[in-house]
């Protein structure tokens, strides 16, 4: 039983990491908090819904979900982000008008589709179960944990090894200087845009096929956890973030299997608590993301 | 949203002037007008519930206007207010419906928020009738406080005595949500039924609304090999409860209260709900109080069927036109009213009230057969 609640934890940590890593990113490279990240995650789970159900095959209507949510993150930057950029607004301008676009995209997927909870289609996707020893694994989670794990590897080789990564840390370096050593800043920044918001439409897609649910207030249930996983895994890092999600989701599954779930939420924030008293920069330290 | 809800006012209204004219035939009341307050959650995290309360109210709105709800005469204007699952918005709500004149209050749509906003209602001498406030506790906020809602209590006993007889049931495990009044109750109810029954549970698990992963609360469950799975949720969590039970290989009977009656639990669960035995107050295919009629033109009209918070609210709406009917126009009068009502005959069967305000009508037990609800026998 054990063995299977550990599955059940890294399921859970896959999507919450996916989830997570574009939150974070997005910190490392502007500093600042995009709180309108669960929208567009609620915004692409609805997209591929919608593509699903007018006859498009899953992987293709996923697709071209994940490059909608891009494309709305990067409206999202040049609506509530960059006019306050320009005007060297500070950060907690910057966090409020994000809740105003969460909010706003919110509302326009209300108004689309109802505060009523949706399915995919019957049969758009694997239903198959495993039994691996004592283990009973779905088909469907494996595939998320194979996107994610894959997502998250193309996400380091990115920043890792491309040009545009070493644009995207350097301009999370330091903006100006980025800017006199001939980096386009709004073409680098847009584009740090698409990747989050891909990923975070990703991460939507994932959780609403693996709970085949999709509703307008899907992001809340993950906004506060995408938070907290971020803070613990240092602010800004990638692999700080991954490692965060995996370990909130194990020790969320593990409480409720040993405690309660009734506890679950205050063991897990104990947790996490005690990790930043000892780490107070969390467990990947700071800027983590520049050193990538 | 405001405009939404504006609009049902103004369509409703409008729709009210021809009734004086469809339905001339004038009981005591004929000619006035009866301001009747509603509060529902049509969005936020309860949006599914109050929804198809509002639809409810937009077809009775209808139906009084066409003469198919008969309030002698008068005219029921239902001034519907989406109060968005907030409970502070719930109490701004019940302050305006205590002073703009309304002679009844109905809602709000979940308990909890009835145990907030009742007593300011109560304090301004406002009838309230709650349609789906189920938990415990709700009729003795106030002397003018009814529901027409079947309670947890009064539905779930004969739903688990028919189960246990049927499947033979020695062991259960419980899983219910532990933050909400409504789910916690029903741990409470099934349990005392369960015990009643000599039923051992084996397990007890909880959840917290809105979670999405029940895996590891149904690993520890099939752990124990329960021969009944009781399920104490509403319907968004009780189909992902269903689904993962299955998805686990978890093959206990499931067991479920009023929270579970709704077609959506169905169309969401797919097949995970088929066999499901629900303790409800509301047969969608019941032939009673122009039932039929009814789902036929809800379907038609909002294109999907009811579900029992929109039966629930349209019984409330017929409950209202009979003491219209009768003569009661002020919030006093349509307290006696319901005091003395009659046997009513509503989409939800024969209803009236007891003495302890709560509603007396007939429990139905159902279970989810070929992507339906049918008796369960």
């Amino acid at each position: 039983m054990i063995l299977q609640q550990c599955a059940n934890g890294i399921f859970l940590g896959a999507v919450y990491a996916l989830f997570a890593i574009g939150y974070t990113l997005v910190f490392g490279v502007l500093d600042i908090l995009n709180l309108a990240h669960a929208a567009i995650f609620m915004a692409a789970a609805f997209a591929a819904l919608w593509l699903t159900a007018s006859g498009w095959p899953l992987p293709g209507a996923a697709l071209a979900a994940v490059v909608f949510a891009g494309l709305l993150g990067i409206g999202l930057d040049r609506v509530a982000f960059a006019p306050l950029r320009r005007r060297n607004a500070g950060t907690l301008a910057p966090l409020i008008s994000s809740i105003g676009a969460a909010i706003v995209i919110g509302g326009v997927f209300r108004g689309l589709f109802g505060p009523d909870e949706r399915r995919f289609p019957e049969g758009s996707f694997a239903a198959a179960q495993f039994h691996i020893g004592p283990l009973t694994v779905g088909a469907l989670d494996l595939i998320i944990l194979g996107v994610a794990l894959g997502l998250m590897l193309a996400l380091s080789y990115v920043m890792r090894a491309t040009p545009l990564g070493r644009d995207i840390r350097a301009v999370a370096e330091d903006r100006v200087a980025a800017a006199l050593l001939g980096i386009d800043l709004e073409r680098t920044i847009a584009l740090t845009f698409f990747i989050a918001s891909a990923l975070g439409g990703a991460a939507g897609i994932l959780i609403g096929l693996q709970y085949n649910s999709v509703s307008t207030d899907m992001g809340g249930r993950i906004e506060l956890k995408g938070l907290a996983i971020i803070i613990l895994g240092g602010m800004g890092s990638v692999t700080g973030a991954v490692v965060g999600a995996f370990v909130l989701a194990l020790v969320e599954t593990l409480t409720v299997a040993s405690i309660g779930a009734s506890y679950r939420d205050a063991v897990a924030f104990g947790v996490m608590f005690l990790l930043l008293v000892l780490r107070p920069s969390g467990l990947l330290g700071k800027r983590a993301l520049r050193a990538a | 949203m405001r405009n939404r809800s504006g609009f049902i006012v103004a369509a409703a209204s409008f729709s009210l002037l021809s009734a004086s004219v469809a339905s001339a035939a004038g009981g005591p009341a004929a000619g006035k007008t009866v301001k009747v307050g509603v509060i529902a959650d049509v969005t936020g995290a309860a949006g599914v519930y109050g929804t198809s309360q509002k639809n409810a109210y937009v077809l009775a709105a209808d139906d009084l206007a066409a003469g198919r709800i008969d309030a002698g005469g008068a005219k029921i204007q239902f001034d519907v207010q989406d109060s968005a699952s907030d409970p502070a918005q719930v109490v701004t709500l019940t302050q305006r419906f205590s002073g703009d004149g309304s002679a009844l209050l109905i809602g709000p749509t979940l308990s909890s928020e009835a145990k907030k906003a009742d007593p300011i209602a109560v304090r301004a001498g406002l009838t309230i009738l709650a349609t789906s406030n189920t938990a415990q506790g709700i009729t003795t906020l106030g002397p003018c406080v009814f529901r027409n809602s079947l309670a947890e209590e009064q539905v779930v006993p004969e739903a688990v005595a028919r189960a246990v007889a049927r499947w033979k049931v020695k062991t259960a495990a419980v899983i219910y949500g532990d933050d909400d009044q409504f789910t916690k109750s029903d741990f409470d109810i099934f349990k005392a039924a369960l015990d009643a029954h000599g039923v051992t549970i084996v397990d007890v698990e909880t959840f917290r609304k809105k979670d999405v992963d029940f895996k590891s609360q149904l690993t520890k469950i099939a752990s124990k090999k329960p021969d009944l799975l009781v399920v104490g949720a509403f319907q968004e969590e009780a189909v992902k409860i269903v689904v993962q039970a299955k998805q686990l290989g978890l093959n206990a009977h499931a067991i479920g209260g009023n929270g579970l009656n709704s077609p959506k639990f169905i169309e969401l669960a797919g097949p995970a709900a088929e066999g499901v035995v629900v303790g409800a107050a509301y047969y969608p295919g019941n032939s009673y109080g122009g039932n039929r009629e009814f789902v036929a033109r809800y379907k038609q009209r909002f294109g999907s069927a009811p579900d029992q918070f929109a039966a629930q609210a349209y019984a409330a709406a017929q409950i209202t036109a009979r003491a219209v009917r009768d003569g009661a126009t002020t919030s006093e009068q349509i307290c006696t009213a319901f005091k003395r009502l009659p046997v009513v005959q509503t989409v939800l069967g024969p209803v009236a009230f007891e003495p302890s305000r709560d509603v007396r009508a007939a429990s139905a037990v159902l279970q989810v057969k070929g992507g339906g609800f049918a008796y369960f026998k």
